[in-house]
């Protein structure tokens, strides 16, 4: 069970891709936990995920970001401007599975 | 006891246990008794001269001990190197001094005696304090070592006291001596005596101090028998010259003298992070960012300012105050210090801008017209006023390269900048060279075998490009190639970012510095990157008789008005001010045809036109028509602004002056008051993207471009290519305009540039031979991205239609990026959009607001900001019918600028 983690300034837009990014798991049958947090809850998850992915919104926390998860060797990154704005949901599952190889 | 004594000794107890001052409340808890009184015994103790009051709320107090008081030193962070280091960075005269204060701290066994020099409110106080930090932090002396100051002046008419406090005296030494009592010396052990204003101290004390210094001990008056030996540093201070006989006998003695510079010293980049400190300080009390608008910051930086950084920081601290009190009596949104705020004298500093324009422009380069102060946001990285003078300039301009990356301005606009400095730098570099370096000081620093090659390059130039060289290429040319061989020879890169720009300007000089280059590969059996020709090129343009005096070109700037003085007196005003003749004037008395106007008004502009356009500022009526016809008829770029007023003319013809495009100053006014019209205009409409090409030759040439980016770009539906054949500009210009109303014209593809501001333009040649196609194919996947991210949206949203939100809310973003001064990264911009987009529908359906964490805090922070943002989105929110809430509001202000470029 891979856990991913989305992080966007207030969880509006990143909720529905949440959902796609679900979808597109089981269609591929990946057992996948998916959830979206707001920018201040992130820290709170840092114990329990595998991977997480920023909205392009929020790119300016990768560096604080990384560096607090660079010891529990936890890949961080922004979600690709374009996938996130047409909301393909397959397409960021994808990313995050290319960063958890 | 009395209750009053009860009160002072509570004092001390809380004094030594918080080290720091006491209020009244503490000690009415401590004692238990009513606060009140407790406030009246302290008064009272005030009155007596007993103890110290420090005004603020509360208002606090300290005892006095006779005056000597243990300084509050600011507790010790792990961070002093740091800090240290950021003070030599930001303040470079200090770099000695600071230098000098860490070999005096470290100079073993325990440091050397230090005597400070400087003017008043040269800030000798604080750096002794640093000293003792710096002591602290390398572990020299311990971590509860004492730092006692002293003032020799405090008791100046009494030399004996003086005395008594530094030495301590013996019991029965003169009458009222009633007990031992040890002296500042003896309660410093250990640590650091800080005496100020030592020029005060008498011959005597003088004397028994240098005893101290030498041998290490001391006697107490009216001792005669045992010295005490301690183990303090001295660190004294004065301002008297240092010249001067008194101090003949200190700086004699002692081994240290450290010179702090005086604020007129201090190059303007220094004193203006000095103003930073000081107004974040204020910001940090007050707990909200402090605005300031440049003027203020102007005078700031350039008023005459005797008593130094003291009196700097008092001004400057008078200033916040009232932009304050202004702020709470008057309601504003925000705190914000303009002219009407700063004292009378540092008004007048506004008048000397003249002398020192050209460094302030360069402090204030891409700054915005009110700066954001907060003490929680650390000073940006110094790239504007860096001073390349002694540096080998290719690792200023990989330095300055560096910067930009690193705080993630994209390649395009690097080039831009770096391209500017190239320039500027270049005409230094040779106007600089002059007549003084003589041919024998060329051969010491540069190889003859060099020289030789010099002369015969300069030799190939001058016959190939039939011009003459003056001896200052030829110097220029030495150290160039010197330089640029040592670094070749070290593996160090070679970057010229303008390259191919410069081999289409000057095809000829190229083609010489090819040659050039093959000969001084031959000679040093090196390789020369190509990059490194771009810059020989230049050496070989430059005109000998263009360096001395003669500027870059400039755009013209040319006033008409109707009226028999009006345009010649608002220009003398103008070119008075900027301290430059650059503004012409035309008079057109009532009288007057306009026909025999415009044809005077054609003859200055061809006269003033320097290949880069001529700003017509007009009053109103037919005037207004002039740019276009002059345009059309001479073919030169004019563009006109109307209802001109002095202060608008004395921006433009500034902006004129410091090289500034025209189509720069132009827009920056263009958009003065149009632009929030202009956005409901364009909210209104649906457009479909274009890309025009044409051609002015005649028929054919447009469609073949057409053809031509058909071919190779992938085919799509949402993008149409429209040729236009159009032998008249002006027509051409309307015709754009046109297809504005209903298009989005995305590029403009020509033969010739045609200067339409805010569409970008591909010139023909680069689509066949160049980057064309590679930088139109950008612009189109770019907008192709918008066009699925809006159908993807269409699906997405329920209440508002995505296609179109999408547009509106990109206007939106664009306006913003203007208000604020910002520019948003690309990388970003989706993401916001899409964020705005989500909360636009929420809201529409009904959604609540989000709450944001700390509102209030962020709101001290960035409420201008906000209000701002706020504006911007008032055509989006009357479209809608939707209400963006503060809170919303502090998350899009966060994403914009948390991804600025800058920041």
């Amino acid at each position: 069970m891979k856990k991913i983690m989305l992080v966007c300034s207030a969880g509006m837009s990143t909720s529905l891709l949440v959902t796609k990014m679900n979808n597109a798991a089981v269609k591929k049958g990946i057992s996948a936990e998916i959830f979206a947090v707001s920018e201040t809850d992130a820290k709170k998850h840092f114990d329990n995920i595998d991977v997480v992915l920023l909205g392009p919104q929020v790119r300016y926390l990768l560096n604080k970001i990384e560096k607090l998860l660079a010891e529990k060797k936890i890949p961080v990154a922004v979600i690709e401007s374009i996938n996130y704005g047409t909301m393909n949901g397959e397409a960021v599952l994808d990313q995050a599975l290319r960063l958890l190889e | 006891m009395k209750k009053i004594d009860q009160v002072y000794e509570a004092l001390e107890k809380l004094e030594k246990k918080f080290n720091r001052g006491i209020s009244a409340y503490e000690i009415s808890q401590l004692l238990n008794i009513n606060r009140a009184n407790v406030s009246r015994y302290l008064n009272h103790l005030y009155v007596e001269g007993r103890i110290n009051k420090i005004e603020g709320r509360p208002v606090l107090f300290n005892t006095k001990d006779d005056q000597q008081k243990i300084e509050n030193i600011t507790p010790l962070t792990q961070t002093l190197e740091s800090s240290i280091n950021k003070i030599t960075l930001q303040q470079q005269s200090l770099q000695v001094p600071i230098q000098q204060a860490k070999a005096a701290i470290l100079y073993p066994p325990r440091g050397l005696h230090t005597l400070i020099l400087g003017e008043t409110g040269v800030g000798k106080s604080l750096f002794a304090e640093l000293m003792y930090q710096l002591a602290i932090e390398s572990k020299v002396i311990e971590i509860e070592a004492p730092f006692i100051r002293f003032n020799c002046a405090d008791y100046a008419d009494n030399p004996q006291l003086v005395m008594a406090q530094i030495f301590g005296v013996k019991k029965g030494a003169y009458t009222g001596a009633d007990k031992d009592k040890d002296g500042l010396l003896k309660r410093a052990d250990g640590g650091i005596l800080f005496l100020d204003e030592i020029h005060r101290l008498s011959p005597q004390g003088q004397e028994m101090l240098f005893t101290y210094i030498d041998t290490g001990a001391f006697r107490p008056l009216g001792e005669t028998e045992k010295a005490i030996s301690v183990k303090v540093q001295i660190i004294a201070a004065t301002t008297e010259d240092p010249q001067s006989c008194l101090l003949n006998t200190f700086t004699r003695r002692i081994p240290m003298l450290i010179t702090l510079p005086a604020l007129r010293d201090k190059s303007l980049t220094e004193r203006y992070y000095l103003i930073e400190y000081f107004i974040k300080k204020e910001s940090k009390r007050i707990g909200k960012s402090i605005y300031v608008n440049k003027n203020s910051l102007i005078s700031l930086l350039l008023y005459d300012c005797p008593s130094n950084i003291g009196q700097l920081g008092s001004d400057i601290q008078l200033a916040c105050a009232k932009a304050f009190v202004n702020y709470k009596s008057k309601r504003e949104d925000y705190i914000l210090i303009s002219q009407s705020d700063l004292p009378q004298h540092v008004k007048k500093g506004m008048m000397r801008i003249n002398e020192l324009r050209e460094e302030v422009d360069q402090l204030f380069k891409q700054k915005g017209d009110i700066l954001r102060f907060n003490h929680k946001e650390d000073a940006l990285p110094n790239i504007k006023g860096e001073n390349f003078d002694n540096e080998d300039f290719y690792d200023a301009i990989e330095k300055k390269l560096q910067t930009l990356k690193d705080s993630g301005i994209d390649a395009e606009e690097i080039n831009q900048i770096i391209n500017i400095d190239i320039e500027s730098h270049f005409q230094k570099y040779l106007g600089n060279l002059h007549e003084d370096i003589r041919i024998q000081e060329i051969s010491k620093i540069v190889d003859v075998e060099v020289l030789e090659i010099v002369e015969n390059i300069l030799q190939l130039a001058e016959d190939t490009l039939k011009r003459k060289y003056d001896k200052k290429i030829y110097y220029g040319l030495a150290l160039h190639i010197h330089g640029f061989i040592e670094r070749i020879k070290k593996g160090v890169k070679i970057y010229h970012p303008k390259l191919n720009l410069i081999r289409v300007e000057y095809p000829d000089e190229f083609l010489v510095a090819m040659e050039a280059v093959k000969m001084i590969d031959k000679r040093f059996h090196i390789q020369t990157p190509l990059d490194e020709i771009g810059y020989l090129t230049l050496f070989f343009t430059a005109n000998p008789l263009d360096l001395e005096g003669e500027e870059k070109s400039k755009v013209g700037v040319l006033v008409i008005m109707h009226g028999n003085t009006t345009a010649s007196s608002m220009v003398e005003v103008c070119n008075t001010l900027i301290g430059a003749q650059h503004a012409v004037s035309l008079d057109m008395p009532l009288s007057m045809k306009p026909l025999d106007m415009y044809e005077l008004a054609k003859k200055q502009v061809i006269q003033l036109d320097r290949g880069r356009g001529v700003l017509l500022l007009v009053d109103m009526g037919s005037l207004t028509n002039f740019g276009d016809l002059i345009y059309e008829e001479t073919g030169i770029i004019v563009k006109t602004i109307d209802m001109v007023s002095t202060a608008l003319l004395i921006d433009a013809c500034r902006k004129a002056v410091l090289g500034r495009d025209i189509d720069e100053i132009y827009g920056s006014f263009r958009n003065r008051n149009s632009f929030t019209n202009d956005i409901n205009k364009r909210l209104k409409k649906n457009f479909r993207n274009i890309i025009i090409t044409a051609c002015f030759t005649g028929e054919g040439a447009s469609e073949r471009l057409k053809g031509i980016i058909e071919e190779r770009l992938p085919k799509s539906d949402e993008i149409e290519i429209i040729p236009l054949n159009i032998l008249n500009r002006k027509e051409f210009v309307s015709s754009i305009n046109e297809f504005k109303e209903n298009h989005k014209v995305l590029a403009i593809v020509s033969t010739v540039d045609i200067h339409v501001s805010d569409i970008p333009f591909i010139s023909a040649e680069d689509i066949i031979v160049g980057e064309g196609l590679k930088d139109l194919e950008d612009i189109i996947k770019k907008e192709e991205d918008f066009i699925k991210i809006g159908k993807s949206l269409k699906i997405h949203l329920n209440e508002v239609n995505g296609e179109k939100i999408i547009d509106e809310i990109r206007i939106t973003i664009m306006d913003i990026e203007k208000k604020l001064n910002i520019n948003i990264k690309e990388e970003a911009l989706i993401g916001i959009i899409l964020h705005i987009s989500f909360l636009v529908d929420k809201l529409k359906g009904g959604g609540k607001e989000t709450l944001f964490i700390d509102l209030d805090a962020y709101k001290d922070q960035f409420y201008r900001e906000m209000i701002l943002i706020k504006g911007a989105f008032k055509p989006i929110e009357d479209k809608y019918h939707i209400t963006i809430g503060e809170n919303e509001l502090a998350y899009i202000c966060k994403m914009m600028i948390s991804n600025n470029i800058e920041a």
